[in-house]
């Protein structure tokens, strides 16, 4: 066993802490991101200047498997928390890492602003559509006739709008230098969402502005489907909704 | 350059003050009557290699403070009324992760949307803690542009030497006054205090950090509550803060913070002049609430009065600090458009009370 994890620890290097107990559920979309931030951070030499600002739910986990400073913010407001420490102090890299609960509910005001500012910050949401930590009710972006603990009968588009589309409100935005949705629905998927998290992270380093980008992932525990399943609704439902795609790249 | 007099709103004063003493980064939403604060200092600072930020919300605002703050640098807010309101989750929080800021209420009539007239209707939310959980705000209460001036190296300091976040409160009135104060040479005070051994800006020069304010139901949380209230007796302990006016033979003390603590001076001198044995006490700090200016009253004292642009808020705390040893008796009027008990109206009830 120590063999093994002297090998992964040479492959990945120092940010992942590989030997955290780990807290997010079987199969969970986390898992992955969370390798992916990792890696990257590694590979771009930011471990010792980085700093992530994690929300409240399930993201906020996320700083447990990295080794470097973290912030648990308030529940919405790592973006602006991001932006009074990053003016602070600009050397520093610093990332969000957020829900889709706790970015796109109560902190898309302060997520939009941030990106409309383009405050040099990267900001990552993970979207499984279901407020995850508190057991898979309804989020903004809980597709069409999704049936969660709180829409029993699916949502409902006339009483609670249709899945909010996060980068395309802010495509308009001048600030914005990078933007672009990913999804971990496949392993082709999965290698090109490393590639846009390097890219966003990239955006800071030149600070050029503001780059966002989102992730589709499932909550096999909040969708109350087994791991295999809710990779292939992910793949079939929320990809067909949520289209992967890089909406913009200006980074020079 | 050495020290300068300068003609100010005594709400720019606060932001001459704030910068003068170390402040480079200021959060702020535009709010009567804490508006000028943000004014003076988006022009201020820059001269100093800082910067205000004008946030869309005091979510935004006091979450970005709280995010400055993280970095060991010092970041200040200002606002009133509803806008203090919305900042009650983060200043929880800032109490809660340990992190100085200084901010500023320039308190203005409510309940509700409130008004922009002058009050100190938010005693019980700056003392109290309109937020959540077992946490402690240090407030200062200044009464004029010099008081403010005065009290911003002590502000610095205790934000710094605590790590806790401090509130300056005025009442709208002396917040909207303009007078002058006499500024010492500038000084950063937050650079006296060594940030490296807490601050959260990379492991390049310390293990991994972080912030978690969100984890009590174990025994680290509760060791860290446990933590915060043992600082907060120290304060408690050490920073009670009162200035008094011929107490030592009292028959009556009026006790009041802000305007009325400026005017309740002037009375004392009135009541003297005419042979009357009144004194006065005017809290500076609010929490921690000057208890020691009531430890020993004079033999002489039968009656206490306070007087507040509220309802009666500091007069829970007079009452608890007296404990039944003398009557407390209350004048306070809020909103109008006279927000505030005229030196005449505090004089006739002293008079009445003095029989």
């Amino acid at each position: 066993m120590e063999n093994a994890m002297e090998n992964l620890s040479s492959k990945y290097g120092k940010t992942l802490m590989l030997d955290k107990l780990f807290s997010y559920c079987p199969g969970c979309g986390h898992g992955i991101v969370t390798r992916l931030v990792a890696e990257a951070i590694e590979a771009m030499g930011l471990r010792e200047k980085a700093v992530s600002v994690v929300g409240i739910g399930c993201g906020g986990f996320s700083h447990h498997y990295m080794d470097i400073d973290a912030i648990e913010a308030t529940h919405g407001r790592s973006t602006s928390t991001a932006t009074g420490f990053k003016l602070a102090s600009p050397e520093n890299f610093v990332f969000t890492y957020q829900g889709d609960g706790d970015m796109s509910a109560i902190g898309l005001a302060d997520l939009l602003h941030a990106a409309n500012k383009g405050v040099p910050i990267t900001a990552l949401m993970i979207n499984n559509t279901v407020f995850g930590m508190t057991g898979g009710q309804m989020s903004p972006a809980t597709l069409e006739g999704q049936v969660t603990a709180t829409t029993p009968n699916g949502r409902d588009p006339k009483l609670h709008g249709y899945p909010i589309l996060v980068p395309e409100m802010m495509r308009a935005m001048q600030g914005v230098k990078y933007l672009a949705r990913e999804s971990v629905a496949d392993a082709p998927a999965i290698r090109k969402a490393g590639k846009s998290i390097r890219r966003a992270f990239e955006c800071q380093e030149k600070n050029q502005g503001f780059a966002f980008i989102e992730f589709i992932v499932p909550c096999p525990t909040g969708l109350k489907k087994s791991v295999k399943d809710s990779y292939a609704w992910c793949k079939d439902q929320m990809v067909d909704y949520f289209k992967p795609q890089v909406f913009k790249d200006e980074v020079e | 350059m050495s020290s300068e007099t300068l003609f100010l709103k005594n709400a720019e004063t606060f932001a001459e003050s704030m910068v003068r003493c170390g402040v480079r980064y200021h959060f702020a939403y535009p709010i009567t009557p804490a508006t000028d604060v943000m004014k003076h200092a988006a022009v201020i600072l820059p001269k100093y290699g800082g910067r205000m930020i004008q946030m869309e919300s005091e979510l935004a605002v006091s979450n970005a403070l709280s995010g400055c703050a993280c970095t060991g640098k010092l970041g200040a807010t200002s606002s009133s009324g509803p806008g203090m309101s919305l900042m009650q989750e983060a200043i929880s929080f800032m109490c809660a992760a340990e992190l100085p800021a200084i901010m500023f209420d320039s308190m203005r009539v409510g309940p509700g949307d409130g008004d922009i007239i002058g009050a100190q209707s938010t005693y019980f939310q700056a003392t109290r803690g309109g937020g959540h959980g077992d946490y402690r705000t240090i407030v200062l209460a200044p009464y004029s542009g010099q008081s403010i001036v005065d009290l911003m190296p002590e502000a610095v300091r205790l934000t710094y030497q605590y790590r806790n976040p401090v509130l300056f409160v005025l009442d709208g009135v002396t917040s909207q006054m303009t007078e002058t104060a006499t500024f010492p040479e500038p000084h950063d005070y937050s650079a006296d205090f060594d940030t490296s051994g807490w601050r959260y800006t990379g492991t390049k020069d310390h293990p991994k950090r972080f912030v978690v304010t969100g984890s009590y139901s174990h025994n680290q949380g509760y060791e860290m509550n446990e933590r915060l209230r043992a600082k907060y007796e120290k304060i408690k302990e050490n920073e009670q803060r009162w200035e008094s006016a011929q107490v030592e033979d009292a028959e009556l003390i009026v006790v009041a913070f802000g305007i009325h603590g400026r005017m309740a001076t002037e009375l004392v001198s009135r009541l003297r002049a005419e042979g009357r044995k009144v004194g006065a006490i005017n809290p500076i700090t609010l929490w921690p609430y000057p208890d020691k200016a009531f430890e020993q009253l004079p033999q002489s004292l039968k009656n206490i009065l306070v007087v507040e642009m509220n309802h009666g808020q500091m007069l829970d705390d007079v009452r608890l600090a007296v404990n039944g040893r003398v009557p407390v008796h209350f004048l306070g009027k809020t909103g109008g458009d006279t927000p505030l008990c005229t030196l005449r109206e505090m004089e006739t009830k002293a008079l009445e009370i003095l029989g």
